[in-house]
């Protein structure tokens, strides 16, 4: 395969930066086809507009999902990506790997594919860039019977579920999220490699507040370690990070003097319910107003720590569409057990009600926090069978009418609407 | 009463080779039968699929079903 001249690619080598151009032209010394990646690239930058295509019926028999078709709209002038497709392996919970499992699916993907990765995608896979047609039989049977990797999501189907480390190595974790999303991974096997829904539906888990896998901002559903008792506090420890034995943050900014600790300025005034304050040198906390951000515990980790009765708070319908525009997930059950031993049960409950609303009532292309937008909030808490309570309201009231249903309000009422209209005309 | 789960795959089978659109979302096999559930419409249309007698055709970010042979890659369009 011929090399091409890319005078405006080149110019992304010049800079200080580690650049992509120079690992696909390294890449390109064993697997030529790559010449024709940049080939295509300089045409789209000189031409304005991609010339990807994407979508089609391919995919390894059995499945309907983890694999994205990829052709070039140029196929003559770029016989090696005339079929670019992309793989997506399941990753472990936690994004752990062994050298040797890396290497292997390294080679594999040299052997069938481009050999460029991209560890990880959005969702959470590791992605494998660009095969042919033939080559993903033989893919997908080395993978599943010699490295023990499954493909991940894709399409309408349940995505692949993910989580942040959790308790293998983060104090923080609330919650087990590498045993939950194990155990949602495993027992929604069929969702996530054949379609189900009107679209895509993603769960992710974060062991507390942090949300190290942003799971507020990218997930359907989207389980948040928290806790419901008071947060720890080690007064000794406290009055350590107030004589600075203690570095604050860990000592995560100390690349640069920034004074003396001041727990008024750095802690307590950016508390953002305003909940903390010292009496002598003792710290408070009105632990009914924390909104558990996190914040202070951050802050002084030797000193403060989640409280113990712990569990996750449930939100629902994150999306990232280009038109609309983002939107956070909602909050809707503010604390609920997480348990193996009941494999997870309220969480389930949870999980199955809303797919049952959602794909009989979705429209094709909504995601679910678009469809809870189109019917309101109220009737999805309906729905799920949760009692509405204040923190589940994003703002004080700008509508004046509150509608009572007949049986909320005690000895309920009758109507007859024809009665009515006798007095009233429509 | 919803139909047997034969019943339903022949009715969705039928809508997919005679609809004028090639590909139809899931939801588009809701009204072959609508006694059934969605999950019941969602797994006879997989399995019509795993019988070789539907495709998926997936953009990437949804998924439609085709009759076997109505549906084509991004490849062979122009
Ligand atoms: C220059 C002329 C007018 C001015 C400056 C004016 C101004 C206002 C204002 C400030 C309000 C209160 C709005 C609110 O509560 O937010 C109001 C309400 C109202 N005005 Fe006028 N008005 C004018 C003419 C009229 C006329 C000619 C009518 C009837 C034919 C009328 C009927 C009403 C009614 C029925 C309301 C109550 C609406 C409601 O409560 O929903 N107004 N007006
Ligand atoms: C085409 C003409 C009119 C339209 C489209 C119209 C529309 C409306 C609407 C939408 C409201 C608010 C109803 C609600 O929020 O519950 C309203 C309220 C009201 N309108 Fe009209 N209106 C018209 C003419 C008039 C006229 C000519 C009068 C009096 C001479 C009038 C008297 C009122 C009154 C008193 C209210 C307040 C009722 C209340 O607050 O309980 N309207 N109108
Ligand atoms: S989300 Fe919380 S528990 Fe999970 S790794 Fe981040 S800080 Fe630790
Ligand atoms: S976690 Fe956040 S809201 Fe709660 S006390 Fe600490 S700073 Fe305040």
């Amino acid at each position: 395969m011929p090399k091409h001249d890319t005078p405006l690619l080149d110019e992304l080598e010049k800079g200080p930066w580690p650049s992509f151009v120079t690992d696909i032209k390294r890449q390109a010394a064993t697997k030529p086809e790559c010449w024709d990646i940049l080939g295509q690239l300089e045409l789209s930058y000189r031409d304005k507009i991609t010339h990807w295509k994407h979508g089609g019926i391919v995919g390894v028999f059995g499945y309907g999902g983890g694999i994205v078709g990829r052709y070039s709209d140029v196929p003559t002038k770029f016989p090696g990506v005339a079929h670019f497709h992309t793989v997506r392996l399941n990753q472990p919970s936690g994004m752990y790997y062994s050298t040797a499992k890396l290497r292997a699916i390294c080679d594999l993907w040299q052997k069938y594919g481009s050999g460029m990765t991209n560890m990880h995608g959005s969702t959470g896979d590791l992605v494998l860039l660009g095969t042919t047609t033939p080559n993903l039989e033989p893919l997908f049977y080395e993978l599943t019977h010699n490295l023990n990797q499954d493909l991940g999501g894709s399409g309408s189907n349940l995505r692949t579920p993910s989580c942040c480390l959790g308790k293998s190595r983060c104090e923080w974790a609330c919650i087990d999220t590498q045993a939950v999303c194990y155990a949602m991974t495993m027992k929604y096997q069929d969702e996530i490699h054949r379609p189900a829904f009107p679209y895509k539906f993603k769960f992710k888990f974060s062991g507390c507040p942090n949300d190290c896998v942003a799971s507020i901002a990218r997930s359907d559903l989207s389980v948040i370690g928290t806790w419901r008792d008071n947060i720890r506090i080690d007064q000794a420890a406290v009055k350590k990070y107030l004589s600075g034995e203690y570095k604050s943050n860990a000592g995560a900014h100390s690349g640069r003097d920034w004074g003396k600790f001041d727990i008024k300025k750095e802690v307590i005034n950016l508390c953002p319910t305003k909940c903390m304050h010292m009496e002598g040198d003792t710290l408070k906390i009105d632990n009914a107003e924390c909104t558990r951000c996190m914040h202070c515990i951050n802050v002084m980790p030797r000193a403060l720590r989640p409280g113990a009765e712990q569990g996750a708070t449930i939100l629902v319908g994150a999306k990232a569409p280009i038109l609309d525009g983002a939107q956070f997930a909602t909050m809707i059950i503010p604390f609920m057990k997480v348990d193996a031993e009941n494999e997870f049960e309220d969480l389930v409950n949870i999980i199955e009600g809303i797919w049952d609303w959602w794909m009989e009532n979705g429209k094709n292309r909504e995601r679910v926090g678009e469809s809870i937008q189109r019917v309101g909030l109220p009737t999805f808490l309906k729905v799920l069978n949760v009692e509405p309570i204040p923190q589940h309201i994003k703002e004080p009231r700008s509508n004046p009418y509150i509608f009572w249903e007949a049986e909320e309000v005690e000895g309920g009422w009758d109507r007859d609407v024809r009665e009515f209209r006798k007095r009233h005309a429509q | 009463m919803a139909m047997s789960k034969e019943e339903l795959k022949a009715a969705i089978l039928k809508k997919a080779q005679t609809a004028a659109k090639p590909q139809l979302y899931v939801k588009d096999f809701y009204e072959c039968d609508p006694e059934s559930k969605p999950r019941d419409v969602k797994n006879a249309a997989n399995d019509l699929v795993k019988e070789g007698k539907m495709d998926f055709w997936s953009s990437g970010s949804t998924t439609m079903y085709a009759a076997k042979g109505r549906a084509k890659d991004e490849e062979h369009r122009g």
